[in-house]
């Protein structure tokens, strides 16, 4: 397995982790 | 602050005419959560390790479409502020502002993605180079614009001044895009859009990474749709004139 894995990993938890945070919060204002 | 409704009831009528991405918006969200799914299977398993880096550019199919859409959202932004400016018509600010903040979203995503990226191939998580100056200038910039709709309560007077800026800001996209070419920088050069030649990609790398870039274009649309209709009702409760 690639040593890398943690960073691959990281990034897209973040970048999706935070589209869907983001969707989240339009929900809460009423979208 | 808020003003009480006119008595004429023939006035409460939707100010903003539907626009049909607002209307398409649950169709928007299934085809964008499908082709999420499909982009991120070709991105970690389908695409091929890369002979150099090893596994680790596999974070190019989120950190290159964030910058793009990001690209993009600023491009809607000077658009729809132009569009504000000549015809003020109140559902451009809206389109102006719900663009400013997803473009905002975009390129702080962007950046964090750069720069896992950047720690495992260059060694550091940020360096002084040109292409991430200019994208960190880009990132402030758009903030400032949001932060300046926030001087004014006046409807007019805050559409127009934030429709100059983000006719103005927009100068930034083309400078973040070309910025490798004109100094000794540490970023890559440009890959795909690059002029005099095809792209320098792999051909199925290169297929996942339009994939990617076009589930991340379905989700900056459902986000607009969704941004958006947000903006037309807050409107609407305030009774802010057309």
């Amino acid at each position: 397995m690639d040593s890398n894995i943690v960073f691959i990993l990281a990034a897209y938890v973040i970048v999706w982790g935070a589209l869907l945070a983001y969707l989240w919060s339009l929900r809460a204002r009423g979208a | 602050m808020a003003k009480n409704p006119p008595s004429d009831a023939s006035v409460l009528q939707p100010r903003f005419p539907g626009v049909p991405w607002v209307r398409m918006r649950g169709w928007l969200g299934i085809l964008a959560a499908a082709a999420a799914l499909l982009a991120t299977w070709m991105a970690l398993v389908w695409a091929p390790t890369d002979a150099v880096q090893g596994d680790v550019y596999r974070i190019m199919y989120v950190h290159v479409p964030s910058a793009w859409l990001a690209y993009l959202a600023f491009v809607v932004v000077f658009l729809a502020s132009i569009g504000w400016l000549w015809s003020r018509r109140p559902i451009f600010d809206a389109i102006a502002v719900s663009s400013a903040e997803i473009g905002v979203l975009f390129t702080g995503l962007a950046l964090v993605a750069g720069s896992i990226w950047a720690k495992p191939t260059w060694g550091v998580w940020w360096t002084w180079e040109p292409r991430l100056i200019t994208t960190a200038v880009m990132f402030v910039m758009y903030i400032g614009y949001l932060l300046l709709r926030g001087l004014s309560t006046d409807f007019e007077r805050r559409a127009t001044r934030a429709a100059i800026l983000g006719a103005v800001l927009v100068l930034d996209v083309p400078i973040v895009h070309l910025s490798v070419l004109w100094a000794n920088s540490l970023h890559q050069l440009p890959t795909v859009l690059r002029a005099g030649g095809s792209p320098a990609l792999d051909a199925s790398m290169l297929l996942t990474l339009l994939v990617s870039v076009a589930a991340f274009t379905l989700i900056y649309a459902y986000l607009m749709a969704a941004r958006v209709a947000i903006e037309v009702a807050r409107r609407e409760r305030l009774w802010i004139p057309t």
